[in-house]
């Protein structure tokens, strides 16, 4: 039955023969390749809720008389889009879930991208040929940020909508043409009507059209330049080494996509997130303590706190106090992130190709200029919280704020040097971070002491299995005498032809393990020893 | 090319795909080493996963119980939880221990061309096209231009309708001359509705509730000898009489990001921003002292009218809240 | 490929990690502190059913609040209540200001220079109700605000006390009452676990840097719309999503969602994934780069990289 089905598809859009490509695409297993998958899937959840949000959610400032069954509400005027998140929250069955796992998803999404980007800026997977991706990547984070930050807006309660208001005045403060952009965006001036529809389907649809977008031209470009990998005895510029995608990452992938789901619904159970009954309607005279934005808002809102008064006033003219913090400063950050790939390229003077990522260790100066960047920001997140921190720790607010500026100077200058060293001294031992053997310490009867190595613990010994290659152009056969051929399909047993094509031998991939074997793998270029007990038969081109 | 071994290989025909020996393959593979699973012990591996997937059926259909009886949010999430983390954990065991363990490779092709293939891509492309577009110059500008004035006028639906312009809206309030000082009920307020240390926030009366004509009405102190609060010097002949009787009137739009400062600190007599903590002294003109407010909040101009009432002078000298490029030094 | 026991090791002690640290972190930030509020109510109950008014009437209760204040408070306050170096006169100033210092422990100080902090309260109902009698029998009423005796707020709207409360109340108290640093080392304490009567005494009498609303400001039903707002549903939030976290929003929410959400995804991709080779036995030591040529101070300087030209095909 379902070989009739396949034979009827197949007849008609040809799978079997590009197909086979996909089935034999190899994946790099390291967990850290993973981390990407976290931001795709919980982007999935995302599109997922947000699609059951989209069917109650009423994306209008027009006041209406709550009547719902909120008491603390009930009789008092509040936005449509207010009212009907309420809806969602007590009179929809499942509505609370979904806004919950919308939230939470959200969370995980941008947190995702960050350390997934993180992953990658220390690897140095950005380089040459993956610019274009990290650029993708770059702008997807941009987005994400953005898209968030509007999403948790579109409640219309009286903490994001304070988080609306410092927005207009953000958005005025560009030099030039910010009160024209300001009131078109708004529609007028603040408050106007407008905002919530328009943030409603900038939210649920522009920007999710061009993420869906970006996201697929992201993986695209990894389908084609092929993932990289961690230096390896198997594993060379000229290969991939991994899981197959047929069946082993499929179930891999598929297993991580429940995990998340699973972990998105867990704290959905346990952790409240957004209470917007809590906060009430926005009101534009009104306002609340402890008004942070969301974590990923959290960089943002510390420099603006932290920002001395400083103000541009001359020829008539004014550039305010929040351009600084608020669009200089985001400006520079995404604009050196999105052009890292290149001032790296210029900084090291390499413009070669990468397949092969650094550990982080061996690139100390990048790993430090990386931390240091980072805890700069990691800073500015923290300052976002002053007031709760004040208030927790029991220290006066004007010293928690005083510290704050001066620790996003002298922390970045403090964790250069440090993580620096840390490199260099994780570099000089090449076993740090691995499990040593143990050593037994023996005394003999005269008291003198030896050590002798343990025995090797389960886990120590692993087996070592060489990669078999996929690659289209190979068949296998049961049985062949020896005959030894590299994955482009020249015979490596020869020797000499090994340089045929330029295409060196792929480490490992086949073996000489069988009794009869009439002559021993030439040298292609490196002396590793292969293992391995199948054969391939001679393929000619 | 390789060379012959004594195995005969047939050779292509031309325009033909190469072909490949094909021979059955099943049972070569599954000697491999890497087609074995990892599992020491499978049937111990094949019983997690199921049990994986029983928890899994167990949490979706808790599910179901749940929604059908409109447990609460606690019980949706739980069982939706479980199960798929169940339906993960299984998927994974099966993944990591059950199926073939690998490693498996395959070539890495660059993905640049050769020189070869970029030269005939770029010969098609510039042969062709240059039929197309030599000696063609005028049309070539004429298009230019008609695309450059679509560009231009484009940018007029999508920017210009979005929204009015902001012309002088920003530089005034409602507050006028005369007007009177409602709270948001519409109530107006007299001397003595506040006690010392008290405040309220207050509107004009044909705009209450409005977002930049809001402003906090604060009894500082009581009425003081010389019947208004001194302002700092260099106010001092402004507003002189701009704070009668112990009672002062500021925006309550901060100048920072335009969050209402409803934060008053009765001893210490200063107003507190919320949002970024900005921290402006209600005896000094309300000048920032503290945070990254960068102006004073603009102060209203009150006097008392014969039967008590508050009233404004006027409105506010000033634009409110936070600056913009035309604001220069208003 | 796999290393089960050093895989499962590690990651017992990062979820260990992750779930002492999520632990920690929901157990500073608090859930909902309801209990404290429960049990002042019933006290509540009490003080609202006593009849007696702040006028004296009774010699011997006047002896009573005399001996408290002259043990407790005329150290600082003086011995009539007249005030001193280190404390404010407490003539005239109302039944309400002195209950509501003595019930929420800010008075007495634990020592002489302490700042008032909330601690349970030194005396009981009853000692309580004492000393207010006395001080406010020293001079007449001067029309600051007595005791509220028999305070009602079951007919109280909390809609229309919740919107004032936005409006008054949330800038310093946050919109969940639960508290805030403003500046100068002042703080707005939490609304949790006080009675109605210290509510309403407290939005009468602007305690310390709070502002004072008197009924010129808030009416007294306005008033009593506040008391029942904060009593029923800043003390017990409708809250069914989870643990609230402390109330202080997305402060919280994302140290929840970077170390347990995040932290919980981590961990499930270190199980799925593989390590580095870095446990093999290497054919390098480590300072070889991936093409097999010596690299030995490590700093990867490859200025060659893999060239596209060689890994085209022929």
């Amino acid at each position: 039955m379902i070989d009739a089905l396949f034979n009827w598809l197949d007849d008609r859009l040809g799978i079997s023969g590009s197909g086979r490509k996909m089935l034999n695409k190899i994946f790099p297993d390291h967990w850290s390749f993973l981390i990407g998958e976290i931001a795709l899937y919980s982007f999935i959840v995302l599109l997922g809720t947000g699609v059951f949000l989209t069917l109650y959610f009423v994306p209008s400032s027009k006041d209406v008389i709550y009547e719902g069954s909120y008491a603390p509400l009930r009789g008092q005027p509040v936005s449509e889009a207010f009212a009907s998140t309420l809806n969602l929250s007590f009179a929809v069955r499942g509505g609370l879930l979904m806004r919950q796992m919308h939230h939470w998803a959200a969370n995980i999404f941008v947190g995702s991208i960050v350390v997934h980007m993180l992953r990658v800026f220390f690897t140095g997977a950005f380089r040459r040929p993956r610019e274009l991706n990290w650029i993708v990547g770059s702008t997807l984070l941009i987005l994400a940020i953005f898209n968030g930050f509007l999403g948790y807006s579109l409640p219309d309660d009286l903490v994001s909508g304070t988080g609306i208001r410092i927005s207009f005045s953000i958005v005025e403060s560009i030099p030039l043409i910010g009160s024209y952009m300001a009131f078109f965006l708004f529609g007028g001036n603040f408050p106007g009507n407008s905002i919530i529809p328009r943030f409603f389907i900038l939210h649920v649809l522009i920007l999710p059209a061009i993420m869906v977008g970006l996201l697929s031209a992201h993986l695209g470009l990894l389908v084609r330049q092929k993932h990289t990998q961690f230096p390896g005895r198997d594993n060379t510029p000229r290969n991939v080494v991994g899981a197959p995608l047929w069946p082993t990452f499929v179930a891999k992938t598929t297993g991580f996509l429940l995990l998340i789901v699973a972990v998105t619904a867990g704290l959905s159970a346990l952790f409240q997130i957004n209470p917007v009954w809590l906060y009430g309607p926005y009101v534009p005279y009104k306002v609340s303590y402890a008004v942070q934005p969301d974590w990923y808002m959290g960089w943002l809102d510390g420099a603006l706190r932290i920002m001395p008064s400083w103000e541009i006033v001359g020829f008539g003219h004014m550039i305010p106090n929040v351009f600084f913090p608020a669009i200089l400063l985001p400006g520079i950050t995404f604009g050196v992130l999105q052009l890292w790939p290149f001032i790296e390229a210029r900084l090291t003077h390499d413009y070669a190709d990468h397949q092969i990522l650094d550990r982080p260790r061996d690139r100390p100066k990048r790993t430090a200029f990386g931390a240091a960047v980072f805890s700069f920001y990691f800073v500015l997140f923290g300052a976002s919280a002053t007031d709760v921190l004040a208030n927790y720790l029991s220290i006066s607010l004007n010293v928690v704020l005083t510290s704050f500026r001066f620790l996003a100077i002298i922390v970045p200058l403090i964790v250069f040097p440090v993580t620096y060293r840390i490199c260099k001294e994780m570099q000089a031992v090449p076993t740090a971070g691995q499990r040593k053997r143990a050593n037994i310490v023996m005394r003999s009867a005269e008291g003198g002491y030896t050590t002798v190595p343990a025995e090797e613990r389960p886990g120590d010994a692993v087996p070592r299995i060489v990669p078999m290659p996929l690659d289209e152009d190979i068949e296998f056969v049961p049985e062949m005498a020896g005959v030894l051929v590299g994955s482009d399909g020249t015979v490596v047993g020869d020797g000499g032809a090994a340089g045929n094509g330029g295409a060196a031998g792929n480490g490992g991939a086949t073996g000489d393990g069988a009794p009869g074997e009439s002559s021993p793998p030439a040298p292609t270029g490196d002396d590793r020893p292969r293992g391995g007990v199948f054969k391939v038969p001679r393929v000619y081109r | 090319m390789p060379e012959d071994t004594g195995t005969p290989t047939p050779s292509p025909e031309p325009g033909e795909q190469p072909r490949r020996l094909r021979i059955p393959v099943a049972s070569a593979r599954a000697d491999a080493p890497q087609f074995q699973i990892a599992a020491g012990n499978p049937r111990r591996a094949e019983r997690l996963a199921a049990s994986g997937f029983v928890l899994a059926a167990a949490g979706f259909a808790g599910f179901g119980a749940s929604y059908w009886q409109n447990y609460s949010n606690f019980w949706l999430a739980i069982t939706l939880a479980v199960g798929f983390a169940g339906l993960g954990y299984g998927m994974v065991v099966w993944a990591k221990f059950l199926m073939p363990r690998g490693p498996f490779s395959e070539s890495r092709h660059s993905v640049a061309p050769t020189p070869a293939q970029r030269e005939m891509f770029i010969d098609d492309f510039a042969s062709r096209g240059k039929v197309a577009v030599e000696r063609r110059s005028l049309l070539v500008k004429t298009l230019g231009l008609a695309s450059g004035i679509l560009g231009v006028v484009l940018a007029f639906p999508l920017l210009r309708s979005l929204g009015p312009l902001p012309g002088t809206t920003l530089r005034k309030t409602a507050w006028r001359r005369g007007a009177y000082l409602v709270d948001i009920t519409g109530r107006k307020i007299k001397t003595d509705d506040l006690e010392v240390g008290g405040f309220i926030t207050v509107f004009p009366p044909d705009d209450i509730g409005g977002a930049y004509s809001q402003t906090m009405l604060i009894r500082v102190d009581p009425p003081p000898v010389s019947g208004y609060l001194t302002p700092p010097p260099q106010f001092a002949e402004q507003r002189a009489t701009w704070a009668p009787q112990g009672y002062i009137a500021f925006s309550k739009v901060c100048t920072h990001a335009g969050c209402p400062v409803g934060l008053y600190e009765e001893l210490t007599k200063k107003m507190l921003c919320p949002c970024h903590q900005s921290l402006f002294d209600v005896t000094d003109a309300a000048i920032p002292i503290f945070g990254p407010a960068p102006r004073p909040l603009p102060q209203l101009p009150l006097y008392i009218d014969e039967e008590g009432y508050f009233r404004a002078q006027d409105g506010y000298d000033e634009p409110v809240g936070p600056g913009y490029w035309e604001r220069g030094n208003d | 490929m796999t290393r089960p026991h050093a895989l499962w090791r590690g990651l017992l002690v990062s979820l260990a990690l992750v779930v002492s640290a999520s632990f920690v972190g929901v157990f500073l930030l608090g859930g909902g502190r309801d209990d404290l509020s429960l049990a002042s109510s019933s006290a509540d109950v009490a003080a609202a059913s006593l009849t007696s008014r702040d006028s004296p009437t009774d010699a011997s209760q006047l002896a009573a609040g005399r001996t408290l204040f002259v043990e407790n408070c005329s150290t600082c306050h003086g011995i009539s209540a007249e005030g001193g170096d280190r404390a404010p006169p407490l003539l005239g100033i109302g039944g309400a200001t002195v209950d509501l210092w003595l019930s929420s422990g800010w008075m007495p100080l634990a020592e002489p220079s302490a700042e008032p902090v909330r601690k349970p309260a030194k005396f009981d109902r009853a000692q309580v109700l004492e000393i207010v009698r006395y001080v406010t029998s020293l001079v007449p009423s001067t029309g600051n605000p007595g005791i509220p005796f028999g305070l009602d707020i079951s007919h109280a709207d909390v809609a229309e006390g919740f919107s004032l409360f936005a409006l008054n109340c949330a800038p310093c108290h946050t919109i969940t009452g639960a508290g805030d640093a403003l500046a100068d080392g002042i703080q707005a304490p939490p609304l949790h676990g006080v009675t109605k009567t210290m509510v309403w005494e407290a939005i009468r009498t602007g305690p310390g840097n709070m502002p004072r609303f008197g009924p010129g400001t808030l009416s007294p039903a306005q008033v009593v719309d506040i008391v029942g707002y904060v009593v029923k549903n800043i003390q017990h939030p409708v809250s069914p999503g989870g643990f609230s976290l402390g109330g202080v929003g997305p402060v919280a929410e994302g140290f929840v969602g970077l170390f347990v959400g995040v932290g919980a995804c981590l961990l499930a991709a270190l199980w799925i994934g593989d390590r580095s080779e870095g446990g093999q036995e290497e054919d390098n030591d480590g300072h070889e780069d991936h093409d097999g040529h010596e690299d030995p101070d490590g700093d990867q300087d490859a200025h060659h990289g893999d060239d596209p030209r060689e890994l085209a095909h022929a």
